[in-house]
């Protein structure tokens, strides 16, 4: 299982500079999503994040583990994401670990607690190869166009 | 156990709504007396499948309105 960017674009309404899912690796029927993100050293946030001590925000691994997530919300309900709903992040809970820097792959890890049609929750990890980064539950809402 | 069993599921249900134990009326429903929304409603739902390690199909999400109803549905669940 591989998606590629062009196909994530298919899916994910979110476009460079602010698209965080570089591939998916691996799909688990409608369980478990697992994606990637290489963090490049010329990531628009590095620039003030920090000025020579390059950080990844934390706000951003969170966008990430959503970004994943709306993949994995779209192989639950394909009929409705083929729609291109709206997808609203409602809620994170999360804790950072360890801090993400230029040159990681971030590893994105995305599980099924609860998907409906109107809303969906996850529990997320974040990893570099094997340390865990960071850990998230988010609950999210979907908004159908028309 | 009864009594525990409603407790339980009444102190889950506030904490996740943020409505004190005190103000949640058994018929108050969740979504016009309640202010619970679709976050609110999902967040519910994956609480008790997570504690009482039950499923709750989409389908009956939407009939499951109040506090009764839903102490009344979990039970008939856990008979399965």
């Amino acid at each position: 299982m591989h998606w590629d960017r062009e196909k994530i674009k298919t899916i994910l309404p979110h476009r460079e500079p602010f698209l965080f899912i570089d591939e998916v690796i691996e799909i688990d029927g409608t369980k478990k999503l697992i994606a990637s993100k290489n963090i490049k050293d010329n990531e628009f946030f590095f620039e003030g994040h920090f000025p020579g001590r390059p950080i990844m925000p934390g706000v951003l691994i969170i966008e990430a583990m959503a970004q994943a997530s709306i993949i994995l919300y779209y192989i639950c309900k394909p009929e409705i994401g083929k729609t291109h709903p709206n997808y609203y992040l409602g809620k994170a809970k999360a804790e950072f670990l360890s801090p993400v820097v230029p040159g990681d792959k971030l590893i994105l890890e995305t599980n099924n607690v609860k998907i409906t049609d109107e809303a969906g929750v996850v529990d997320a990890l974040a990893r570099v190869g094997d340390k865990i980064v960071a850990k998230a539950n988010l609950v999210f809402s979907i908004k159908r166009n028309g | 156990m009864k009594n525990n069993y409603e407790e339980e599921i009444k102190t889950l249900v506030s904490e996740i709504i943020e409505v004190p134990v005190e103000k949640l009326e058994p018929d108050a429903d969740f979504f016009k007396d309640l202010g619970v929304d679709s976050l609110k409603a999902i967040e519910i739902v994956a609480a008790f499948e997570k504690k009482y390690r039950m499923i709750i199909p989409e389908k009956d999400i939407p009939n499951i309105r109040n506090l009764r109803q839903i102490t009344e549905y979990t039970k008939h669940l856990e008979k399965v």
